[in-house]
């Protein structure tokens, strides 16, 4: 009905745009301007990529989904990230420094969360006394790092650090022996020799 | 026509608008609270109802229900009854809403606080606070299409068009997603479970944003934009195309915030298309916001309500741009679970919310008071630090979510996680954290310069409580279309049917996407190993739930090298299928949990370390922003509820065995004494019948299920 209410067209003032007739709501008025084309174009080409993409993943799937892209992925590391146990009986612990430093980095990152930073022991035991729960020589706490005894809460750290690293955090373990940490938790396990 | 007189209702919109500042201030100040925890843990005090966990949701509630809520209703009261050239339909439902509304808020933050949640992000409420919200909400309703229907103008305008869409959306949103089985008067388990929880919560927690932060602000944009610019709206059709695809393609995006999750595939694409395909609908809203002031610039550099205005409008283009993009897979395998989500919510809040309720409280409580506003000078430098602040909240935040990522995904030469210990990457954000605290102190800072100047403005004018109004009785015309009425012309006069059709357009994308999740069995496949939560572990989940665990923690691995080295095997959507509610989260400040109990895992810790954990978290890592959870040692575990939450769990599908319900706490005492004697053998005294003892059963059961067994059914996702 508005069609016949007002034949003339009015004109914004500013901008010179057509003012719809009739359309004045508490004087908010409305003018006849068309859909802005870069606005339309956009739409128009984030619609047509819209059907593309699900027809390309979803209907002919000739693009990866999550599952394909985690196995290429997997695929492309093809890296043996498990660390093999030591079989040499006669193993050394590791002396110079720049090896002992890198052990306590890692000793740093890995291992306080359990064993405190000063190896006093808290949900670990206290390695800076003299005893131990799983032997004590150096190959059997590499041993005892490489593998873990899950069911003790201590994990397996072959998958997360390599065989040079297991000998430097070991290493590093036994520079603690007789240490005195303030609040040591009391001795577990057998006395060493 | 005679012209009848009446009178516009002002005291709603005062009330509504005392209570936005309220809120506002409430809401900011818990939400510096929840900042400053992540420089300073101990903020908490060791009190359960400081933790991050509990005042997380209070601080979002507050900021969106309550704050932001009030605003809307306070720009709706005003404008609604203008357009209509009409009061509220009635006083009493005015009332009713306005009371009702700030009651639900109050017992909101108690019960937050008090630790009663469903745990599903931003629809926490409990059961009966969520009937509450209907109702109210349903009683807004009413009393806005009342109005309507009884106004004396033609056609509705696109404002109203706007609050309709708004008003029956959040009504199916609400409800559809709080469908929950009581188990007592403050807990209760949502109907759905696992993927199919994820994909309700989600299609409810995206659209809450179109539906209750987008569209009701696009209403009034449209109203208090032209009116304080004094110019008419830039395109009548614009406002038309850019409403209905906005309102019919918002609310299939929802699965954009389960990409690479366990989601089913076709879902996850759905998403990322739809939030691409989003883009143009919501600039459609920018442009013909922005281009209406076109002639009246020199005035916004003048004008702080048309400052605010146009900062508000160009943060909303700025967020409906981001959003698609961290809808891709690219991008969101980037601001998933990091802070790049929450900078992005803040563009949002801050700036689109925050400042257009802003500009809408400078412009009409002057007016409804009869006066000038006391100082412009003042309101400028609101908008300056305002401004500042939202900068300086958001960039720390999308820096530290690239650091972090960077981080996660680091690998050594060897082919090891460079960062193995999740709090590295935490600890390297502190700085980020510290500057995210100073952005938001500035813009409370602001708001309440601007709180002041509203008060001041306030003693200095007088309310005018009945605005004296006349227009025409409007004539009744032919139902029909006439001659050369467009039909959506048409439509405009006919608001009943305006409603239906808005219904419809927004009930077909969540219709195809959720539905195919419970016919289609082949979208989540069984795997056979996965059992129900044993009693105790049940107890221990809903303590966890009650903590609000999933604010911090993740339980949902993606499918990338960095996570399954870091967690575990990557999610699968039959494993959550006992999950009531599901809690998958949606940022990580801490690690994921969901491999936790895998003691072959790399995550794995003994009970002794969560007991000790939890009691002092940063005994064990001295810069973990984990607060302490020591009540739960002290609480005794409450099991006169488990044969009452069996017995829903069993109605709501659970395989429990018949019966169960009355053995259950025999096999919960038997759970709990072997791990209390577990702690006993490492040198820790708790009795079994704590909370604590609970909450280690479940952290050691999850993921357990996939890990012991091999049969795990991955989906066939090519032919």
């Amino acid at each position: 009905m508005e069609i016949n209410e007002n034949k003339s067209v009015e004109k914004d003032e500013l901008t010179g745009d057509k003012i719809l007739a009739g359309h004045e709501s508490d004087n908010i008025k409305e003018l006849d301007n068309r859909l802005p084309r870069w606005w339309l174009w956009l739409f128009i080409i984030t619609v047509v990529w819209g059907v593309i993409y699900f027809f390309l993943f979803d209907v002919i799937k000739v693009m990866p989904h999550q599952q394909e892209e985690y196995s290429k992925e997997m695929a492309s590391v093809a890296m043996n990230t498990t660390t093999t146990p030591s079989e040499d009986a006669n193993l050394l612990p590791l002396t110079d420094k720049a090896n002992l430093d890198a052990g306590k980095a890692i000793w740093t990152q890995r291992c306080v969360v359990c064993h405190l930073p000063l190896g006093q022991g808290l949900v670990g035991p206290n390695l800076t006394d003299t005893f131990a729960i799983h032997g004590c020589s150096y190959k059997d706490i590499v041993t005892l790092i490489t593998n873990g005894v899950p069911e003790k809460g201590m994990i397996t750290w072959k998958t997360q650090l390599t065989r040079d690293q297991i000998l430097q955090v070991a290493s590093f373990t036994l520079t603690l022996k007789g240490t005195n940490p303030p609040n040591p938790k009391p001795p577990q396990g057998e006395p060493c020799k | 026509m005679e012209n009848q007189n009446f009178y516009y209702d002002n005291k709603i919109v005062r009330s509504f608008a005392y209570a936005t500042l309220f809120w506002g201030v409430i809401g900011m100040v818990v939400g510096l609270l929840v900042a400053l925890e992540f420089i300073w843990p101990q903020l908490s005090f060791g009190l359960p109802y400081l933790t991050f966990g509990r005042i997380r949701p209070i601080h979002t509630n507050a900021v969106i229900f309550a704050f932001v809520g009030n605003g809307i209703f306070t720009g709706i009261y005003y404008s609604l009854q203008r357009l209509c050239k009409a009061r509220m339909f009635s006083n009493v439902l005015s009332k009713i809403h306005f009371w009702g509304w700030q009651l639900i808020i109050v017992s909101a933050a108690l019960t937050f606080a008090f630790g009663f949640t469903t745990g599903k992000e931003y629809a926490e409420l409990e059961w009966p606070i969520d009937i509450a919200v209907a109702v109210i909400w349903i009683v807004f309703g009413w009393n806005m299409i009342g109005t309507i229907i009884k106004r004396r103008t033609r056609h509705i305008y696109v404002a109203i068009w706007f609050y309709l869409a708004t008003f029956v959306t959040i009504a199916v949103l609400h409800v559809t997603n709080s469908i929950e089985i009581p188990v007592s008067w403050l807990k209760s388990y949502p109907v759905y479970a696992g993927v199919q929880d994820a994909l309700v919560q989600w299609w409810y927690g995206h659209n809450a944003v179109a539906f209750f932060l987008t569209t009701p602000f696009l209403g009034l944009m449209y109203y208090f934009l032209p009116k304080a610019a004094n110019r008419p709206i830039y395109s009548y059709r614009l406002s038309i195309v850019h409403f209905w695809a906005l309102i019919f393609l918002y609310i299939w995006a929802g699965p954009h915030h389960l990409i690479y999750s366990a989601l089913p595939n076709w879902t996850q694409s759905l998403g990322v298309v739809f939030s691409v395909m989003l883009i143009a609908p919501s600039w459609g809203g920018m442009v013909n916001g922005l281009l209406t002031l076109r002639g009246a610039w020199d005035r916004v550099r003048e004008d702080p309500v048309l400052k605010f205005m146009v900062v508000a409008v160009t943060a909303y283009g700025m967020s409906t741009f981001e959003g698609p993009m961290m809808s891709t897979k690219t991008v969101n395998s980037i601001s998933h679970f990091t802070d790049w989500t929450v900078g992005h919510a803040h563009i949002g809040a801050l700036g689109w919310n925050g400042f257009l309720t802003f500009a809408v409280l400078y412009w009409l409580i002057p007016r409804i008071f009869q006066t000038t506003l006391y100082s412009r000078k003042m309101a400028n430098t609101h908008f300056w630090i305002g401004t500042l602040g939202i900068i300086f909240y958001a960039v720390p935040l999308y820096w530290g979510a690239i650091t972090q990522f960077s981080m996660w995904k680091e690998f050594t030469q060897d082919g090891f996680l460079k960062y193995p210990n999740f709090l590295e990457t935490v600890t390297q954000l502190k700085p980020m954290y510290a500057a995210r605290a100073i952005g938001g102190g500035l813009y409370i800072t602001g708001a309440l310069l601007g709180i002041v100047n509203l008060i001041r403005t306030i003693k200095a004018g007088k309310l005018l409580p009945e605005e004296a109004a006349s227009a025409p009785a409007l004539e009744r015309i032919s139902n029909s279309r006439s001659s050369g009425e467009s039909p959506h012309r048409w439509l405009e006069r006919k608001p009943v049917q305006f409603v239906i059709i808005a219904l419809v357009v927004i009930l077909i994308g969540g219709l195809i996407e959720i539905v195919p999740l419970y016919l289609v069995k082949t979208n989540i496949p069984t795997i056979a190993s996965v059992r129900p939560y044993k009693p105790l572990e049940l107890q221990g989940r809903d303590i966890y739930v009650r903590e609000g665990c999933y604010t911090c923690h993740s339980q949902q691995v993606r499918p990338f090298r960095s996570e399954t080295e870091r967690y575990g095997e990557y999610a699968k959507a039959g494993e959550y299928v006992y999950d009531h509610p599901f809690q998958w989260g949606s940022k990580r400040n801490g690690p994921d949990l969901s491999r936790e109990g895998v003691t072959t895992g790399r995550q794995y810790k003994p009970d002794s370390w969560h007991y000790t954990h939890l009691l002092n978290p940063q005994k064990l890592n001295e810069q973990s922003i984990m607060p302490v959870y020591k009540w739960l040692i002290a609480n005794d575990l409450d099991i006169s509820s488990t044969a009452r939450k069996i017995r829903v769990m069993q109605f709501l599908g659970v395989p429990y065995p018949q019966g169960f319900d009355k053995t259950a706490n025999e096999n919960l005492l038997a759970q709990a004494t072997a791990i209390s004697n577990n702690l006993k053998s490492q040198g820790i005294q708790v009795e079994p019948g704590k909370e604590v003892i609970a909450v280690i059963a479940y952290l050691q059961r999850l993921g357990k299920d996939v890990h012991t067994a091999s049969q795990i059914v991955t989906p066939p996702t090519k032919e």
